[in-house]
This record gives structure tokens, sequence and C-alpha cells, in this order.
């Protein structure tokens, strides 16, 4: 294993901010993941942690393919996760919402161009992220449409779900979106949850990179069962929208297989406690994703269901 | 003549606890027939002020001469109210959106994109939209329009009078597609995004500056028959990188600003230092890298290697 410095931003009253880079392996640049982007990406953050240790041992034991390597970058978002921030706190900006970045630009700009600089050279790319709603999700491999996308492979993953979404306006300056359109063969893992460790979605989804790179031909280390995935898209997903708002109790979270009509969640009242809306499942499926914060706004969506 | 005043909810959303999420328009409409409308909108980004003043300035001189309105005039004096009391630009919510990156949002997506989605409905079909800006808290800028590179052959003369100092032509670049402006470009209604001088926040001379200009673009655009300062001649446009200098910082520290922003400097003045209070040294002078016109200065604040420091009009581009 080998650290680089990919990039630092030097601080002022506080320590310079180095991000860290864990290379594994000689020769052709195979498949590079990159955990935080954001401040509050712990369990991202948690994934890349425990997939150098693996890579660690992997490399030690001979298993690493000859000519092929891995560079791991676990966040590039430090400083705003001492400081508990989502966003790049100094310029109050989204690093994924800055690629390709640029060299001569803001800081925000400088970070994400000097990422990308190193992460396009890869042949296949894995970035763990999280979605811009507080929420859980089923693990899964997610996917822009650009045109260059290749599903079929996002199924190597083994996850549940490989999900092609048609990608929005404001994507296009997104790592997945940018990273496809300069030839890397690019995939988002939502790995459950994001601002605390589960343990659970963060052991799939370890086991699904590990997989994806023995698959590859990438690394050489202890088979895993394989779960079939399904490809999914945009119209696959049925969205359960509170009509009301207030408080949010769950009885159902993501993962769960419902039958349709079931009760997903109630809205209470957060005065009184009465019950404003019970929230019912269309449709037959798995809850692909739920929200988790304790209130809710009116039209939001709460539920995300696959159905089968 | 009289003139017709009517207030709007034009998107609302229940929040959790007993508040809406409301967006309002205020309508004043001439009785006379004129068909003419223009979409005056402020407060995308909470900590942006400002225009509360501009907008009630506009409003109180449309009442006092109301015989002078010939068509609509719409008022959006604050698209994120929720932002505008935490002094925040983005949503103060746990997703940090900034509301101005959301468009054309969607009416059947989020609460963002709901209200996204019914304020651009709300102004489509204009014949002109102007959202206004403004951050003093961040930078001193002077009073300008903005207007991107596509779209700058057909608005810079559109622009003219709104007075601005300066027109800047922005380049390409896909954040703008998911702006209020860029949005309703797309969808036919011209917009212009225009920044108000924020040398000071929220004085009467920045409101002023800008009313003056919307009430003499009201007139060419036949909507207004008052007294109104002459459209001048032509603004000086600058077109991206070529002719826009962006003095950035090359270490950490705080940046202590040499007060120029509206002056012409020279190749070599100094537009500050970053200083380093623990060592009592200054770390850096920052210098104009060209002649020309300082039009963005960053206020007294922490920097970082790469925080834009100051943007200059090159003289030899003006």
């Amino acid at each position: 294993m080998k650290k680089d410095v990919i990039f630092t931003v030097p601080s002022y009253f506080r320590d310079d901010m180095d991000i860290m880079g864990y290379r594994f392996g000689k020769g052709e640049k195979s498949c590079a993941v990159l955990g935080a982007l954001r401040g509050d990406e712990v369990q991202q953050l948690y994934v890349c942690a425990r997939l150098v240790a693996y890579l660690r041992e992997v490399e030690r034991e001979g298993g690493m393919m000859p000519g092929k390597s891995v560079l791991v970058v676990p966040t590039a978002i430090s400083l705003s996760m001492n400081a508990g921030s989502r966003l790049w706190a100094p310029e109050n900006t989204d690093i994924n919402r800055c690629f390709p970045g640029d060299a001569e630009g803001s800081t925000t700009d400088r970070i994400a161009g000097a990422l990308f600089d190193k992460l396009k050279a890869y042949h296949y790319g894995v970035q763990l992220t999280s979605f811009y709603q507080p929420g859980s999700f089923v693990p899964h491999v997610r996917m822009m449409e650009t045109g260059r996308q290749n599903p079929e492979l996002g199924c190597e993953f083994g996850l549940p779900y490989v999900y092609v979404r048609v990608p929005r306006i404001s994507d296009q300056a997104t790592l997945n979106y940018c990273w496809q359109q300069a030839g890397t063969q690019a995939y988002s893992l939502y790995a459950g949850k994001t601002q605390e460790i589960d343990e659970a979605a963060a052991e799939q989804t370890l086991r699904a990179i590990i997989r994806f790179l023995n698959g590859r031909g990438i690394i050489r280390s202890e088979a895993m069962q394989e779960q079939k995935s399904m490809v999914i898209t945009n119209g696959d997903i049925l969205s359960v929208t509170s009509k009301s708002s207030g408080l949010l109790r769950r009885v159902k979270y993501a993962g769960a297989h419902v039958r349709r009509g079931e009760q997903l969640a109630f809205i209470l009242n957060p005065l009184d406690g009465s019950v404003r809306e019970v929230l019912k499942t269309p449709a037959t499926g798995m809850l692909f994703f739920i929200q988790d914060g304790p209130f809710i706004t009116e039209h939001s969506p709460v539920f995300q269901v696959v159905a089968t | 003549m009289a003139i017709l005043k009517e207030i709007t909810s034009i998107a609302s959303v229940s929040l959790a606890i007993g508040e809406n999420w409301t967006v309002r328009r205020c309508r004043y409409r001439s009785d006379d027939g004129a068909g003419g409308r223009l979409c005056i909108a402020t407060g995308i980004h909470g900590d942006e002020k400002t225009g509360q003043l501009i907008a009630y300035d506009v409003a109180r001189r449309v009442k006092n001469e109301p015989h002078h309105l010939h068509g609509t005039l719409d008022i959006y004096p604050m698209l994120n109210p929720l932002g505008l009391d935490l002094g925040k630009r983005t949503l103060p919510s746990s997703t940090q959106l900034d509301m101005n990156r959301s468009f054309p949002g969607s009416p059947e997506g989020t609460v963002m994109e709901i209200i996204c989605h019914h304020i651009l409905e709300d102004m489509k079909g204009a014949d002109l939209v102007l959202d206004i800006h403004a951050c003093p808290q961040i930078a001193a800028e002077i009073y300008g329009a903005r207007l991107h590179v596509h779209e700058a052959e057909a608005m810079i003369e559109e622009t003219r009078a709104l007075c601005p100092e300066v027109i800047w032509v922005l380049p390409d670049k896909p954040a703008y597609n998911a702006t209020l402006t860029g949005s309703l470009m797309r969808a036919g209604t011209k917009a212009i995004g225009l920044e108000a001088d924020s040398r000071t926040e929220g004085t009467q001379r920045a409101s002023d500056q800008v009313v003056s200009g919307i009430f003499c673009k009201m007139k060419e655009m036949g909507m207004w028959s008052g007294e109104t300062v002459a459209p001048p001649a032509s603004v000086p446009v600058m077109h991206g990188a070529r002719d826009v200098a962006r003095v950035t910082c090359t270490r950490p520290g705080m940046y202590v600003p040499v007060e120029c922003i509206g002056e012409q400097v020279e190749a070599g003045d100094v537009l500050g230092v970053i200083i380093d209070a623990l060592e009592g040294e200054t770390v850096e002078t920052v210098v104009a890298p060209a002649g020309g016109l300082v039009f963005t200065q960053r206020r007294y604040s922490c920097v970082y290697p790469g925080t834009l420091i100051a943007r200059l009009f090159r003289k030899e581009r003006a």
C-alpha cells in the first residue's frame, strides 16, 4: 500500500487539509473508489476505511493481480467533516456540483479539479455517495443515463438493484456525470445511511466493491455470494408522497417487502398527536428509500417503492 | 386611471409545525388595457437583503404615481423566506440546497422542486424577468448585469436601459441551466440577473441606482410614462475570461482589503494583504495583475488558496 497526498488545502488557523489516496498494486489504473465528498457522509468514509484495511490484507497476501492497481480516497472534505458541515464550509459550496473542477478556480473548483485529474485516469470508478435528502436506501448501484452507462457491468457488484437515472440539468456538474463523460465506467454506490454508521449496510457495500474488483480481475480474494441484480429506471420507482405535514412515525423501513395497501407510516399533528395521514404503499414490492427525519413537510417524497 | 393591486400566494408548502413556506407576489396592473408585463424577483438567496429595499422602493413609486403605470408589474420580494430569517444563502434544512441551482423544479418533486416549478410557471410569458442579487457579506460589487454567453447577443441591448455600470457576459457553465434566469431563458422568457451595488449593505444609494434603472427600462418597454433617467448610450460589456481578470490569493490567512471597489487600478497596485495574526506577519500581498476597473472585491475575511479576492475589467478591453 502506498499513501499519496492527492491535494493539500492549506488553512489559516486549522491544520492543512490533505486529501489522501491509498494505492494498491502496480500497473494499469484499474479502479478508483471515492468516499466522502460531503461533510456528513460518515457511512461513505467508513466503507472506504474498511476497504483500505481489506485491500491492505489482500495485497499482503499477494492478492493484487499483476498489472492492476486500485486507488481509494476515503474523503475529500475532512475539514468540513470535523466542523460538522455538509458543504465545503469556507465557500458554502457542494464539491459534487463543481466537477470537472478548475485548477485556477475557487478553492472548491481546485479540490474538484485535483480529484478529477487523478480519478479520470482510472478505467472503473466507484463513488460512495449520499442522497440530497436525509434518508435510508436499500444499498444499490446508481448511474446516470449519459449514453455511456453500462448497467450490465453494474450488476457485477451483486447489489439488489442497479438504478439507471435520467440526469437532471443540475447533475451535469456531478462527479458521476463528468466521470462517465471522461470515459470511466462510473458507478455510484448508495451505502444505506449517510450521517451515521450502519454496520449491516456497510458490510453489504464493502462486499459489493470486493465482488466487483474480483469479477473484473483486479484482485483475487475469497469468493462471496452474489445477489442477482435487477436493473431499474425512473419508471420502476413509485414515490409515496405526503399530503400533510407534521411528525413522521414510520412503521416500515428500507429493505422491507410490502404488499399493496400496507401501512408504511403515520403523519401526526405535532401538537395534539392526532393522525393527519396514513401513508400506504401503492404497489407490492420492496421499500427502496425512506426519509428518516422526524419532521415531514407537505409534498415530500417519504418512500420510494420498487414494484415487483 | 387607477391601478389594481393584488397579492397572491403563487406557491405554498406546509412545513412540519404550524407554518407554510409561501412565495408571494404583489401585482400592480393598470386598467388601461396595456399588455406589457415585468417581473422583479429578489431573495432567492436568503442572505441577500438589498432586494427588499429595491422591491419596496419600486412599489412605493408605483403607488405614488399610479397613472404612469401601463401594463402589469409583478414583484416577488422574497423567494426564500426561511433563508432570510436565518441569513442563509441556501435553503436552511438538512439538504442545504441552493435554490438558484434547483430550477426548473418539478410539480411532483421535493418541496424545493415544487416551489421552483411554481415560481417558474408564474413568471413564464412575462416580457422580462429581473432576478436581483447582492451579497455584501462576502464581497462588494458595483451595480452590474449578468448575461449568459449564449444569450448575450440578443440580451445586451435589452439590458442597456437598466443602466448597470457594467454588463458581464458569463462563460458557459452547466450550473447556469439550473438557475432561475437560465431556466426562464430556456423556456423562452427573457430574464436578466442583476447584482445590486453592495459596497455597503442596504443603503438607499444602492436601491436608488437599481430602481432608477428599472423605471428607465419600464419606460423603454412602454410600461411607464413618468419621469426617468435617460438610458445610457452604451454600457461597458465584459466577455468572460477574455476581459475579466480574476484575482485570487495563494496563501491562507485573513484578507485585509485595500478598498478599491469601483476604482480604476494599475497593474501592480495593491488590492490587500493576507495576514497571519499568530506570527504577526503579512504572508501575501495581493496585487492587480493588470490595469482595470475593480468591479468585485472581497470583504475582510478568512481565505484559502484560490479564494476570489477581486475581479477586474481589464483596461485594455474596456
